[in-house]
């Protein structure tokens, strides 16, 4: 397995700090400059700091409500950077988001006499589906057509959110009140997505001691294989780092789970997360949909069916968003309502670039941002600083993020690093 | 380079931390003899030059006149109100105010929580009466009907128009079947041309872009008194008519000569919800003891005429008092014009 365990553990602290200097490094200067200008506006850098974090991670509810926000971003962000994998700029993932959370509301409310789990699913997967075939329709564009994805997504966007606003204001009005707003009923109980806790916190355990003897017998394998090529255990331990913590991830996960510290929504998205990393990395479509990405003439050279990628592309993606609605509406709403769920379709555009559009990557990501969106409210109560600040971080991350060359240089981070591909389908052709 | 940045850095926090040793102020609100008043935002900001600075200047002048201890949050996203007025009531306010009817769940939620502190919710209808919740209401037919009979007597092209925000907001259909009706009590030919800002709640009212586009398309159709009632997008509207001399705007909820400087050369008057003395009322009654639950109905009017105090003529304005009287003890009522 590892022939120089040494070299490898450098390689693999190396590699982790290329890969993830640069979104550190810009959080960090963005974090300073935004301290400065606090600092100019009178307000004091540290109070506001401390209860931003307060407000983020300062006890259990705090730390609950940091990881809500985060989920809906988790999807957005991987809806976006698998279409990004395949080139192309998916900017309507607030329009499938929207669809997908007004589907799943409509099926929470008007399906009725389901247990639980049939309900919950039924809503979720009526989302994800919505969401799906809205974002089939650029992508059939683009593919069909060679429309620009960047302008149909936007244009869809609208599209949806007067469609939405007619539903909310006509045919799936509540009218259970004595005004009429313009949402939906409350989902049933049933469709709540933190129904029967206990029964699938039972699921996950057996799921967990499962996925936990087969992790120890795939490390004990390799141990003897180690063993019989002559290295010490130490060696083994050293070199395999990276994998032994990828693999408590789900662990600790699961504890938070049932510390009553996350929602089934957050595993989903962290599930979602993984399961896009694996389809990108370790399958065929995967390898086809980087491939469009590289370069959609090569693609097509090499027998690749470029629009029907496409296409799948942006199902997957709509898919995720639509999802991300949905476990929105189910998990943390109850009801559609057109005042939620604004702009979340948009940071998921932050999220995949600060993750560097790696799956995985948009799970700290978001949990930055769904922080720091957490947190804001408690910085402004506290130490009076306006909520916009918030924004100016974000604004100046994504900017140093973008302009890596200066991040580079103020870190020293060495170049030549795995490139991102932002830009590499549209506005080429 | 990085030695820069670490001098910068150090720099900072020295800084902060001497900030830190004298920008401190503490209140505690748990304190019998403290008046707390604290006020949730809807998504809109504090500065709205709409209800959220107008309910923030109710509570301001508590803090003049009653010695109140006040602080708001302005909210971020929609479902963090439950959050943002939690954050007050586990500091011990004794008032919480909230604005806009989107808040209305969470305020009704946070008082059963919390029966010891009394909410004020700008603009909450409440259906059903909980002890702890006023709703301050305003009529908007009446102030829109004000606006509409002023707009009556200024026209000379026979023709007016509003536009507004969603829609889907009833107060803003209320303020848009008063001006109709205001305009058509003074002469039953008048025409009106009503339009809806169609982006529903996520837009209708930050858009000033529309609010301009459609007062000038109006405009050019021969309308010359245009309504504006849609928070920025009406602004716009309001903005953009003052670049055509003779046509003459009307702004909402509150005096906009104040608000928008941009449109004193067409800005007639405003018709007002009294936002400022209706919260100020409610915190003062909250503090003596006699808070009034359900539906507290405030009371509208036309802004002053400002710089157009002079050119309109003392028969317009008698008649625009007798109006006012009439809708006041309901001899003009909603029901007649349906």
């Amino acid at each position: 397995m590892a022939s120089e365990p040494e070299t490898k553990k450098t390689d693999f602290w190396r590699a982790l700090w290329r890969s993830i200097g640069v979104p550190l490094g810009a959080i960090v200067l963005a974090l300073l400059i935004g301290a400065v200008i606090l600092l100019i506006s009178g307000a004091n850098p540290l109070l506001a700091y401390s209860a931003l974090f307060q407000g983020a991670f300062g006890g259990a509810s705090q730390i609950s409500r940091t990881l809500e926000k985060a989920t809906p971003l988790i999807f957005n962000g991987l809806a976006i950077s698998l279409a990004f994998k395949a080139g192309m700029f998916n900017i309507g993932a607030q329009g499938q988001l929207v669809f997908g959370a007004i589907i799943a509301a409509f099926i929470g409310f008007a399906v009725k006499g389901l247990p639980w789990f049939v309900h919950a699913p039924l809503a979720l997967i009526c989302g994800a589906i919505a969401g799906a075939l809205y974002g089939s329709i650029p992508g059939m564009l683009k593919a069909f057509t060679g429309a620009s994805e960047v302008i149909t997504t936007i244009m869809l966007n609208y599209v949806a959110l007067n469609m939405t606003d007619w539903l909310v204001g006509g045919p799936w009005q509540d009218k259970t009140t004595e005004i009429l707003l313009p949402r939906t009923p409350e989902i049933l109980e049933t469709a709540r997505l933190d129904q029967g806790r206990l029964i699938t916190s039972g699921l996950i355990f057996v799921i967990l001691s499962l996925y936990l003897a087969l992790m120890v017998y795939l490390f004990v394998k390799s141990h003897k294989k180690i063993r019989m090529a002559g290295k010490t255990t130490r060696e083994f331990f050293t070199a395999n780092l990276g994998s032994l913590l990828v693999a408590l991830i789900p662990v600790i996960l699961v504890g938070l789970y049932l510390l009553d510290l996350l929602q089934v929504g957050f595993l989903i998205a962290v599930g979602g997360a993984f399961f896009i990393w694996w389809l990108l990395e370790r399958t065929t479509l995967g390898f086809e949909i980087r491939t469009v990405g590289a370069n959609s003439n090569a693609a097509r050279y090499a027998g690749i069916n470029v629009a029907l990628i496409m296409i799948l592309t942006m199902v997957i993606s709509g898919l995720l968003a639509g999802l991300g609605g949905a476990v929105e509406t189910t998990g943390v709403d109850g009801r559609f309502e057109p005042a939620f769920n604004v702009g979340l379709g948009f940071d998921g555009i932050t999220i995949s670039l600060l993750g560097k559009t790696h799956p995985l990557g948009n799970i700290p990501a978001a949990i930055l941002i769904g922080s720091m969106k957490a947190g804001s409210n408690t910085m402004q109560f506290e130490a009076g600083v306006p909520k916009e600040i918030v924004d100016v971080v974000q604004a100046l991350m994504l900017f140093f993020v973008a302009a890596d060359m200066i991040v580079r240089y103020v870190l020293r981070i060495k170049g030549k690093e795995e490139k991102v591909s932002l830009t590499s389908g549209w506005g080429q052709h | 380079m990085f030695k820069k940045i670490s001098v910068v850095f150090a720099f900072v926090m020295v800084l902060s931390l001497f900030l830190a040793a004298c920008g401190q102020k503490n209140v505690d609100c748990t304190q019998e003899d403290v008046l707390c008043v604290g006020l949730v935002t809807d998504v809109g900001e504090v500065d709205d030059k709409s209800f959220n600075q107008s309910a923030w200047e109710g509570v301001q002048k508590a803090a003049d006149e009653l010695g109140a201890h006040v602080e708001y949050i302005e909210t971020k996203d929609a479902k963090d109100y439950g959050t943002n007025i939690g954050l007050f009531a586990e500091k011990g306010y004794d008032v919480i105010v909230t604005v806009g009817f989107g808040l209305g769940d969470a305020t009704r939620e946070a008082a059963a929580t919390h029966p010891d502190i009394d909410f004020i919710g700008v603009d909450q209808f409440q259906a059903d009466t909980v002890a702890n919740v006023a709703g301050l209401m305003f009529p908007e037919w009446k102030a829109g009907f004000q606006a509409g009979a002023l707009a009556g007597m200024l026209t000379e092209t026979k023709l007016l128009a509003g536009v507004y925000g969603t829609d889907l907001a009833p107060a803003v259909v209320a303020f848009a079947e008063g001006y109709e009706d205001g305009a058509r009590y003074i002469d039953p030919a008048i025409e009106v041309i009503t339009t809806y800002h169609p982006g529903g709640f996520a837009s209708g009212f930050t858009d000033p872009e529309w609010g301009g586009a459609t007062s000038k398309q109006a405009i050019e159709q021969g309308a010359d008194v245009i309504f504006a009632a849609g928070g920025k997008t009406g602004n716009g509207g309001l903005i953009e008519t003052a670049n055509y001399p003779g046509v003459f705007c009307i702004g909402v909820d509150t005096d906009q000569w104040e608000t928008v400087p941009e449109a004193h050369s067409c800005l007639v008057s405003s018709a007002m919800k009294l936002i400022v003395p209706g919260v100020f009322d409610l915190v003062k009654l909250s503090s003596e003891g006699a808070f009034p639950a359900g539906n507290y109905f405030g009371t509208v009017g036309l802004a002053p005429f400002h710089d157009f105090d002079s050119s309109i003529s003392q028969e317009i304005k008698d008649k625009l008092a007798e109006i006012e009287a009439g809708l006041l003890d309901d001899t003009i009522k909603y029901e007649d014009f349906r």
